[in-house]
Formats: structure tokens, C-alpha cells, sequence
């Protein structure tokens, strides 16, 4: 029942379709009685020999009137219920989204898609299943039982009561231990379950294997054997469950039984009619459903409770950056300073950053190189303020990131990541995600700094080519130049790239860049990456090494020093030729090292 | 179409459901004459108050008798529908996972994995939801409501033609329903699959959303799809509340009217017998309770429907393994392999292997290298029979591989992947690959030409080691050298070895090249090489670049060509000074 209590808030916002809904609901319970009662009454009519032509037309008018209320009402608080239930599944999945808007990437990094989603689909349904069923079993089995007994009580014999509700705890009693059986038992059987999917998913992830040593047959039989276990499992379920129904005949056999026995009784002794005994019957047969509403209330109840603790638990995590009273709304712009002492993740034992402290000037082009894991993409994501710097600071314009509004200080962003992701909307829109407005010029324009337009142009269906349709695939580096042409065409302050063009071929990497210098004079461009042909043009470049600069200066500066970055440079350029097939007569000596200045 | 392929599946069980429907006409029978026998109790004995002790003794252990009976009846009767429709989705399941198994890599390429685990297990677990649920409420209720016509006939016969108009008139109104709900459902279902896929790409484009900030703009787009979802909840909850169970409803209310009516107006020509208007009045309510639960039915049934259409489409699938070629059964003697103006395309537009050809002599190594992308896996891959070539030859023996029987390639061929994929159970079972053949000497022997042996006695129940999903327990290089013995334990005549790239210690790697080395004696060996290496003493080495032989001939010949392969050593020999 707390469920409802943790509810409320939603009980008392959506009061008048509740109140509605559920007044509704009570007022069909007791028009329900009306039928069995003008049974009653023509049934005494009848045999008393009193029935005239008026009385039966006035008895079964006043039924037909009932039915057609009834029909009426049974819509009305069904819309009333029901409506106001799938009203907060609606509100709840905003809510889901709003939230998970304002978290950080930490957040998704600790929180799965598929438990996320799960959040967002199957508790979500459930508690609009308490929402709404539940609000109906609980009316329906408290309320409406209640009334029918006291009908019974009241207007038929309490005495007949009594014992025809005699047998009916027995049932009670034994449904909730059929339920708890049953659950330990589909328990054990979903278990089973997850087993043969474990298995298939082997089966399929080791699929060469199995072929190359013939093992089909032997899986096949392996296979039979864990699917005879699932029905096993699930038979000792069906086991218990067939019980449910005949239980409930049985209990509701002997309950008219007794209905009778005694009833007759009764009518001999003229404590009661025969038309009475009869609308009593009819009353037994109403009962059922309020009991067996009972059993089904708790189990509503329980999924319903522990869903809404999972989603409020989820709700209540906080985001971990936070915007300042009065922070800057303009959006961030000028030179960049990067002072960090130190950096280290939460949870983290050993530091990300250490010590990194450079100026990039308004304008200027910052190359970062580097192996995986040595700190570029740490640095983009502090200076984007994903998290905040725990020892030191960044500034842009003379401003530490956490004075400017977190929009204000992503306006000035243009970030593309290595793992370009794309929405399953057309081309054009994934282009223009950032300002759907954009004209189709713009966006061609953008595609076309991206060398993707004449690819765009191959597909059958241009830019209007809607991303991730069956058949329709796009290579990563097309992917990778999408999503660089959407930073384009918002011509942002300061662009990153962030190992942004891994998938791209080299000489379509030089394009794109060199398109870049062009287009971005005096704006500031970051750009990461693992060929350094893409960086050789910036005014600085820093060569990271766990978490600190190791080395930093210009690409020539940096060529003269012989270090790390004079060696790697020399290595690209021989994988380059072996890309290229060893370019056969190519006999220059691998040690000089060429290089073009801009 | 569907159903009736799906029905066939009941063919087996025909006797066991004729059993089963047996079993519920009795209990179906028993439980209505309940009410026959109060009419009888109403009608001779209560009106006109006269209570013989041992008839009516008789009619009430009657009663309860048969009550029990039927309770006993229909609980083996319900049993015995679950194990029917269990028994009949184990065979579906068996028969996909069958079907699955010989499918051809083609279609593992194609098909995403995820996908196919689903089919195999969640889809089909929709259907056990059709039988055990759909099936068994629609036949118990019919039985039921035929039992009840059958019930009010001997009753009232007159009374009874009103049964004629009620049946096709609810029979209507669930088709009705059907035709109208079909297409709500299906608004619903897509709906709010549209709302899921919108949430779990906002939640793995977040970075993106925030980066642009349209956080407001995509929550306003899935407050739209929202919004639709919740009117098709609303009209779906509209079409029910008209015309299931208020409409059942008031068609009962109408029913009764009618009955009443009868008796009323019949009251003045016969004396009305009271117990058989409280009988048929009891009849009608059980006759409208079924209809009820059928009604709650017709949403999974329509949901089945869709799973099991997913299902068939699997097992209909015809990219099948390719197949061995001829009735004759050549052997694998010596192990010389030949390649003859081998082309190969996965797609059928680009070639990924153009004018292959070249010779392995028996007990020789033949080291194909090549940046990734250049053909060397796809090699193997036809050499193993996984894809059929569309133009040359591939000879082992002088014979067409092709010809050759899939046992006789599988056990003569070795093949080591790159993936040590370990399987769930034993280390002995995951050396013996099923194998019943293998002695447990022929597995400690295997283990112990790979010097995997040491590593295993140290394991706390040696041999008999459990073995967890993909082996994680074990280090990569352990999982290497595992996935080598069960390869030895066959003695293969031919080796096919795809170097794992996987990064192990130095003392590892060292016995990782050892085991190669012995693996390698007195057996043809192809092999896919990533490190150089290791393969300066092979008797050939193929150079390949997108798809062709570009540079051919040994470790020597090559390097003093001055050519590609020279060019991948020195490339090499920086990266190793430089992690040296």
C-alpha cells in the first residue's frame, strides 16, 4: 500500500479524474447489484402469482436503464482511470529524459543503456499499472466486495452469509500460497531461461569455431538437453498455476452448495423467498472477482512499488556540474589558458593530468598527439567541463569555465569525438542537428568543407537519405565526415577535434584540413590525432604522455628535437607507403625526414 | 498461413490433445450439470416442499461429486495443455537452433547477433505465451460455451433458440473488435517503439545533444511522440471500454431481459417451473464469463502473431552452409595444398581476393602477410570450405576441397583462430571438442605438445576445471595455448593458423612461439602473420595487398627485393626498439 502513499503527489495533481474515475467505479459496483435483485423480484412474482404485465415492464425497464448506465459509466471511469495512469507513464518518461539531459557523460559511463532503458520501458509500465489497474483491483476488491457483502448481510441474511462465506477464506489462504510457490518456481524457470540464451548467444559469438570443428550436431544436443530443463522448469510452474482455477471452482462449488442447502432451509421455514435465494446465488458469483482481485492487488502493488523506487532512486542522482548563482550568459570567447596542477577521476587512483599548462591564442590551431589513454581527450573533456578540475583551472577571455553559464560556455564549442554518432534521421538533419533551420546552401556548403557532398550524392536518395535503414550503411570515415560537417556548419568559436578524422583516408584527411585553415582564419581549433600529417600545420603541437606534456613546440621545432614525435613522424610515413602498396619505385631513404612549411 | 504451420507443429500431439479435449467435455459436463441439479432440486422438491431424506441425499452428493470431478478434470486438463504447449515450443526452439547451425558464415556476416539470440529465444517464448494462453482459453471456452447451449437446450428448447442470436452476435463483436483493434495496436506498438528507440539514442547521443545543446529541441520532439502514444493508449482504451467487457456486459444485461421476459409472459399459459429459470439465469452467467476471458486474449494473440511470423522467417532462411560436392570420399594423405586462379568476393560486386594461386608442399609453411584488409583471413576462409569460391581452385591431395567430406576437413585441418573462444564447461571437454573418439591419453598428450600441461595440473581440479563464459578466468595466453591443444588433440595433417594479436608477456609469447614451432613439425601449415618474426624460416611467403599476391618468395629473397615486405620488417624492427 506505501506505493500509493509515494503516489500521492500524482493522486492529488490529477485529482478530479481520480475522484471522478473511482466515484464512477463505486456507482457501477452498486448498479451491479440491480440486475440479480430485479431477478429476485420476478422470480417472487412469479411464484406468488402476482406478476402483471406493469410490474414486469417497470422491473425490466428499470433493468434495461441500468445496462445502458452502466455501459455508460464503465466507459466513462475507465477514461478516468486508465487515462490518468497512462498520463504518468507519459509524465515519467519526461521526467527520464529531462534528467538524464542534465547529467554528465560520468553518468553514462556508470549507468548502462539497456538498465537506463529499463528504467524508461518496464517500470515505467509498471507503475502505470498501479497507476491504473491497481487503483481498479484495490476499488474493485476492498470497495465493491465490500458492498456486495454487506448487501448480502443486510437486505438477503446474514446468517446465509456467514456460511456461504465460509469456505472463502480456505481460498484466500490458498491463492496466496499458490502465488508464493509459483514465484519461486518461475524464479528457478526464468533462470533456466537465461541459461539457453547464455548458451545461443555462445552458440552464435563462437560460430567459426563450431564450424571448424564440425560441432554442430554436438551443440545441437547440448542444446536439446537445456531446453528440456527450461520445460521441465517451466511444467513444475504450469504445475502449480493450473491449480489457480480449479481451486477457485472448487471453493465457489461448494460455497453455492452451502448457498443452497441452507438457503432452502430458509425459504421452507419462510425466512426467505425463493427469488431471494436466488439473487443471493447471483450475489456469491460477483464475489469471485473482488477475491480474486485481492491476490492480484498485492502482486500489482509489489512490481508497481519496486519500479517507482528504482525510478525515483535514478531521479534523485544529481548532476555533478553545476552552473554558479550569476554566471556569464555570453557566450565564452578569446584566448584559452590551460593551468591544471592535477587532475584525477572520481574513483580513480593515479592522476589523468598532471601539470599541463599552455595558452592557446585567439585564432591559433593547437595540435595534441599522443597514444591512447596519455590525456588528449581528458584535456577536451575539462575544458568542456564535463567535470570539473580539481587542482588548477582553465580560462577562456580571462574567465574560469565554472564563472560562464555551462550553454553560454558550450556555445562556444564545436566538439566532434572519434566515435562520431549519428542520429537515425536523414542526412540533412544529422547535418543541421545543431540549427535545424539552417538552409539546404548552408548545409551543403558544410558537407562540402567535409568532402562528404559528393558521397551524399551517390546515395540514392541525396541528403533526404534517412541514417541506419535497413541496407543503408555508412562507412565509419563518412561517418566521421558527417558529423564534422555538422560542427561546421555552426561555425563555432573554438572547434576540437578530437582524433576526429581516424577513419578517414589520408588524403582525404588533407582536404578536409586544408579546407579547415582556410575557412577558420581567426577562429581557434583544437585537433587530436594519431596521424600527424593532420597536425603538422598547427602553431603549437604538445605531445602527451601519461597525463603530461612531454613534449611541445612547433612541427619543426619538435622534428629538430629528436624525440618522440621526430620518431613517430618517421614510422607514419613508412605505414603510409605500405598502405599505399609500397608504392613501388619509391626509393627515397626512410631517415631524412621532408616536410612543406605552410 | 502462419497459424496453420503453427498448428502443425500440434500434429504429434494429436492424440494427447484429443486426450485433452476429452478430459474437458467431462469436466465442462460435470460442471454444468451443477446447475441442472439445483433446477431439479428447485423444481421437485423445494416448490413443492417435500424432502425425502434419500433422494435428496443423493442429489446433493450428486452434485458435489460431479463438482469434484470436474475439478479434478479440468486441473489435468489445464496441466496437460501446458505440457502440449511446452513440449510444442521446445520443438520450435530446437528446430530454429537446428536450422541456425547450418546456416553458412554469410549469413553470421550479415545478421547482427544480438538479433538472432532474440529470435531463437524471446520470439519463441512468445510463442509458448500463444499456446499455453491464446490456445487453451479460446478451445476451454469454446467447449465451455458449446456445453452450455447443450446445457440450456435440455432445459428450455424454445428458450434456448435465443442462443442462436447471441453467439453469432458475440462471435461479431469480437470480430469487430479484432478488425478495429488491429490497427490501434499497431499504432500503439509502433508508438512506443518509437518512443524507446528515441530514448536509447538520446542516451547514446547525449554527448552530442549537449554538445549542440538541443537538449529543449529533442525533448520537445519526444514529447510529441509521447503525446501520440498517449491518444493511441487513449483511443485503444476507448475501443475496449465499447466493445469488450461493457459491451459483453450490457449484451448479458440484454439476455436477461429476454429471459425474463419469457418466464413473465409465460407465466399465465403453464405453470412456470421456477428451478428452470433459476438454472438458465445461472447458465447465462457462465456462458458470458468465457467470452470475457476470450476477449482479454485477442491483444496476445495479435502480439504472437508478429513473434511467430520472426520465427519462421528464420527457419525459412536458405543461407545454408555450402556443401560437400560428389559421392566420392577422398582422403587427406600427405596435405598438399594447392591454389589455382582463386577469385573471391564476399558481395558479389568488390573482389577481396583476385588470381590467387600458389603451393603448399606437404609439411611445408606458408606465411601470408598483409596489412588488414588485404585477404589473408579470406584465404582461410575458403581453404576451410566456410564460403564456396565462385572462380579457380582450391586442390588438397589433388582433389577439390570441395569434395571432400566435412569430417575428413575437420579432423585433418587445424584450425587456430585469433579468438581462443573457450567454451562454458571443462578444460577436458573444451580440448575433446565433442570428440568421443579421443582417449583422455590423446588430451593429456595434446596438452602436453602445446606445454599447456604444467598450467593445468597447478589448476585446483586440473583437467576437470570448470571453463566460464569465453574462458575469462584465464589469461589471454593461456586461452591461446588452451585453443592450441584442442586443435593437437586431433593431429591434424594441415595447420591453419591466424596469429593471435593479443598482447602477452614476453615468457608467454615465448611459449606461445615454441608451441607453434612444435605444432608445426611434419605438418603443412598455413599461416596468417602479424609479426614478421616469426616467420623468417617459412618456406614461402605471400606478400598480399587488396586482395592479390603483390611480392612472393622467402624471408631473404623478400628483404632483398627492397619491396613492400621490406618495408613492413623495417617498420616492425622500429616498434620493436622503440617498446624495447
Amino acid at each position: 500500500m506505501s506505493v500509493f502513499r509515494d503516489l500521492w503527489w500524482y493522486f492529488r495533481q490529477e485529482k478530479r479524474s481520480y475522484m471522478l474515475g473511482v466515484f464512477f467505479l463505486l456507482i457501477v459496483g452498486m448498479l451491479e447489484l440491480i440486475p440479480p435483485y430485479v431477478v429476485r423480484l420476478v422470480m417472487d412474482a412469479i411464484k406468488q402469482h402476482t406478476l402483471t404485465t406493469e410490474r414486469l415492464l417497470l422491473w425490466l425497464g428499470m433493468m434495461a436503464l441500468t445496462g445502458i448506465v452502466l455501459y455508460f459509466l464503465r466507459f466513462v471511469w475507465r477514461l478516468f482511470i486508465f487515462g490518468a495512469a497512462y498520463r504518468l507513464a507519459k509524465l515519467l518518461r519526461r521526467r527520464l529524459l529531462d534528467h538524464w539531459s542534465r547529467m554528465s557523460p560520468q553518468f553514462f559511463h556508470q549507468h548502462r543503456t539497456g538498465d537506463l532503458m529499463a528504467h524508461a520501458t518496464n517500470d515505467v509500465q509498471a507503475v502505470q499499472g498501479t497507476a491504473g489497474e491497481g487503483v481498479l483491483t484495490l476499488v474493485d476488491s476492498m470497495v465493491f466486495g465490500g458492498i456486495v457483502v454487506t448487501l448480502m448481510v443486510t437486505a438477503i441474511s446474514w446468517k446465509l452469509t456467514l456460511i456461504a462465506l465460509l469456505p472463502m477464506p480456505v481460498m484466500a489462504i490458498a491463492v496466496a500460497y499458490y502465488g508464493k510457490w509459483m514465484h519461486e518456481r518461475f524464479r528457478i524457470a526464468q533462470a533456466a531461461f537465461s541459461d539457453i540464451n547464455d548458451k545461443v548467444q555462445e552458440n552464435i559469438s563462437g560460430v567459426r569455431v563450431i564450424k571448424s570443428f564440425g560441432r554442430e550436431e554436438r551443440e545441437r544436443d547440448s542444446f536439446a538437453l537445456l531446453s528440456q530443463e527450461v520445460t521441465q522448469k517451466n511444467l513444475a510452474v504450469a504445475k502449480i498455476q493450473s491449480l489457480f482455477g480449479p481451486t477457485i471452482s472448487l471453493i465457489a462449488g461448494i460455497a453455492f452448495f452451502l448457498a443452497i442447502v441452507f438457503g432452502s432451509r430458509f425459504v421452507i421455514r419462510g425466512e426467505m423467498t425463493i427469488g431471494e435465494l436466488t439473487q443471493f446465488t447471483m450475489y456469491l458469483g460477483l464475489l469471485i472477482w473482488p477475491m480474486l482481485a485481492f491476490g492480484f492487488l498485492f502482486n500489482i502493488l509489489q512490481r508497481g512499488r519496486a519500479s517507482y523506487d528504482r525510478i525515483r532512486t535514478l531521479l534523485a542522482i544529481e548532476e555533478d556540474v553545476k552552473e554558479g548563482e550569476d554566471a556569464i550568459a555570453t557566450p565564452a570567447s578569446g584566448d584559452i589558458q590551460i593551468h591544471i596542477d592535477s587532475f584525477t577521476y572520481n574513483g580513480a587512483h593515479t592522476p589523468a593530468l598532471q601539470g599541463v599548462t599552455l595558452t592557446v591564442k585567439k585564432g591559433e590551431t593547437l595540435g595534441i598527439v599522443g597514444r591512447t589513454g596519455s590525456g588528449k581527450s581528458t584535456l577536451f573533456k575539462l575544458l568542456m567541463r564535463e567535470a570539473d578540475i580539481t587542482d588548477g583551472a582553465i580560462c577562456i577571455g580571462g574567465f574560469s569555465l565554472n564563472d560562464y553559464q555551462l550553454s553560454a560556455l558550450r556555445e562556444a564549442f564545436g566538439y566532434v569525438p572519434q566515435d562520431s554518432f549519428l542520429f537515425s534521421t536523414t542526412i540533412r538533419n544529422n547535418i543541421a542537428f545543431a540549427n535545424p533551420k539552417a538552409s539546404q546552401a548552408d548545409v551543403e556548403a558544410a558537407a562540402r568543407m567535409a568532402c562528404i557532398h559528393e558521397d551524399i550524392l551517390t546515395l540514392e536518395k541525396g541528403y533526404e537519405t534517412v541514417v541506419g535503414e535497413r541496407g543503408m550503411t555508412l562507412s565509419g570515415g563518412q561517418k566521421q565526415r558527417i558529423s564534422i560537417a555538422r560542427a561546421l556548419l555552426m561555425d563555432p568559436e573554438i572547434l576540437i577535434l578530437d582524433d576526429a578524422l581516424s577513419a578517414v583516408d589520408a588524403r582525404t584527411e588533407a582536404a578536409i584540413l586544408s579546407q579547415l585553415r582556410r575557412m577558420r582564419q581567426g577562429r581557434t581549433t583544437l585537433i587530436a590525432a594519431h596521424r600527424f600529417s593532420g597536425i603538422e600545420h598547427a602553431e603549437q603541437i604538445i605531445v602527451m604522455d601519461e597525463g603530461r606534456i612531454k613534449e611541445h613546440g612547433n612541427h619543426e621545432q619538435l622534428l629538430a628535437s629528436q624525440g618522440w614525435y621526430a620518431w613517430m613522424y618517421q614510422q607514419q610515413r613508412l605505414e603510409s607507403l605500405i598502405e599505399q602498396g609500397g608504392a613501388q619505385g619509391d626509393h627515397t631513404p626512410f631517415i631524412q625526414v621532408p616536410h612543406s612549411t605552410p | 498461413m502462419i497459424t496453420r504451420r503453427l498448428f502443425r507443429y500440434l500434429i504429434p500431439h494429436r492424440k494427447a490433445l484429443i486426450g485433452v479435449i476429452l478430459l474437458l467435455f467431462i469436466a465442462t459436463a460435470a460442471e454444468l450439470t451443477g446447475p441442472l441439479l439445483i433446477k431439479v432440486f428447485i423444481d421437485d422438491y423445494l416448490i413443492p416442499e417435500s424432502f425425502p431424506r434419500s433422494p435428496l441425499m443423493w442429489l446433493g452428493g450428486l452434485y458435489l461429486g460431479l463438482h469434484l470431478v470436474s475439478v479434478v478434470f479440468q486441473y489435468l486438463q489445464q496441466f496437460a495443455f501446458h505440457r502440449i504447449a511446452l513440449a510444442v515450443v521446445q520443438q520450435l526452439r530446437l528446430d530454429v537452433f537446428e536450422k541456425v547451425q547450418y546456416l553458412g558464415l554469410s549469413f553470421f556476416d550479415r545478421v547482427a547477433d544480438g538479433s538472432l539470440v532474440s529470435r531463437i529465444t524471446n520470439d519463441t517464448e512468445a510463442v509458448k505465451e500463444l499456446f499455453v494462453n491464446v490456445m487453451s482459453t479460446f478451445i476451454k471456452n469454446t467447449v465451455l460455451m458449446i456445453g452450455v447451449v447443450v446445457a440450456m437446450f435440455l432445459l428450455d428448447a424454445k428458450l434456448a433458440l435465443i442462443s442462436f442470436i447471441l453467439l453469432p452476435l458475440i462471435f461479431g463483436l469480437m470480430q469487430w473488435y479484432r478488425r478495429l483493434s488491429f490497427h490501434v495496436y499497431q499504432v500503439i506498438r509502433e508508438k512506443l517503439s518509437e518512443i524507446n528507440a528515441r530514448l536509447s539514442e538520446s542516451i547514446q547521443g547525449m554527448g552530442v545533444i549537449q554538445a549542440w545543446r538541443q537538449e529543449q529541441r529533442v525533448a520537445r520532439e519526444f514529447a510529441e511522440i509521447n503525446e501520440q502514444h498517449y491518444q493511441a493508449n487513449i483511443k485503444n482504451t476507448k475501443l475496449n471500454s465499447l466493445l469488450l467487457r461493457p459491451a459483453v456486459d450490457i449484451l448479458h444485461i440484454a439476455t436477461g431481459i429476454v429471459v425474463l421476459t419469457y418466464f413473465g409472459i409465460g407465466v399465465e399459459q403453464s405453470a412456470v417451473q421456477i428451478g428452470v429459470m433459476y438454472a438458465f439465469i445461472n447458465l447465462l452467467d457462465r456462458m458470458f464469463e468465457p467470452v470475457n476471458q476470450m476477449t482479454m486474449q485477442l491483444s496476445f494473440l495479435q502480439q504472437a502473431v508478429v513473434s511467430v511470423g520472426r520465427v519462421f522467417e528464420l527457419l525459412d532462411e536458405n543461407e545454408l552452409a555450402p556443401s560437400k560436392k560428389g559421392e566420392d570420399h577422398p582422403r587427406i594423405n600427405s596435405g598438399r595444398i594447392a591454389f589455382e586462379n582463386v577469385t573471391f568476393s564476399y558481395d558479389g560486386k568488390t573482389n577481396v581476393l583476385q588470381d590467387i594461386t600458389f603451393v603448399a608442399e606437404p609439411g611445408q609453411t606458408v606465411a601470408l602477410v598483409g596489412h588488414t584488409g588485404s585477404g589473408k583471413s579470406s584465404i582461410i576462409n575458403l581453404l576451410m570450405h566456410f564460403y564456396s569460391i565462385q572462380q579457380g581452385r582450391i586442390t588438397i591431395d589433388g582433389h577439390s576441397h570441395e569434395t571432400f567430406d566435412k569430417e575428413e576437413l575437420r579432423t585433418k585441418m587445424g584450425l587456430v583462430l585469433q579468438d581462443p573462444f573457450l567454451f562454458v564447461g571443462t578444460i577436458r571437454e573444451n580440448i575433446r571438442q565433442g570428440n568421443d573418439a579421443l582417449s583422455d591419453e590423446d588430451i593429456q598428450q595434446a596438452a602436453e605438445l602445446v606445454q599447456v600441461d604444467s598450467f593445468i595440473s597447478q589448476l585446483p581440479k586440473g583437467m576437470d576445471e570448470p571453463v566460464v563464459e569465453r574462458g575469462a578466468t584465464f589469461s589471454s595466453g593461456q586461452r591461446q595455448l588452451l585453443s592450441f591443444s584442442r586443435t593437437m588433440a586431433l593431429s591434424p595433417k594441415i595447420l591453419i593458423l591466424d596469429e593471435a594479436t593479443a598482447h602477452v608477456d614476453t615468457e608467454t609469447e615465448e611459449k606461445i612461439q615454441k608451441a607453434l614451432n612444435r605444432m608445426r613439425q611434419g605438418r603443412t601449415t598455413i599461416a596468417i602473420a602479424h609479426r614478421l618474426s616469426t616467420i623468417q624460416d617459412a618456406d614461402l611467403i605471400l606478400v598480399l595487398h587488396q586482395g592479390m599476391i603483390v611480392e612472393r618468395g622467402t624471408h631473404q629473397e623478400l628483404l632483398a627485393q627492397q619491396g613492400l615486405y621490406h618495408k613492413m620488417y623495417l617498420l616492425q624492427q622500429g616498434m620493436e626498439r622503440a617498446v624495447g
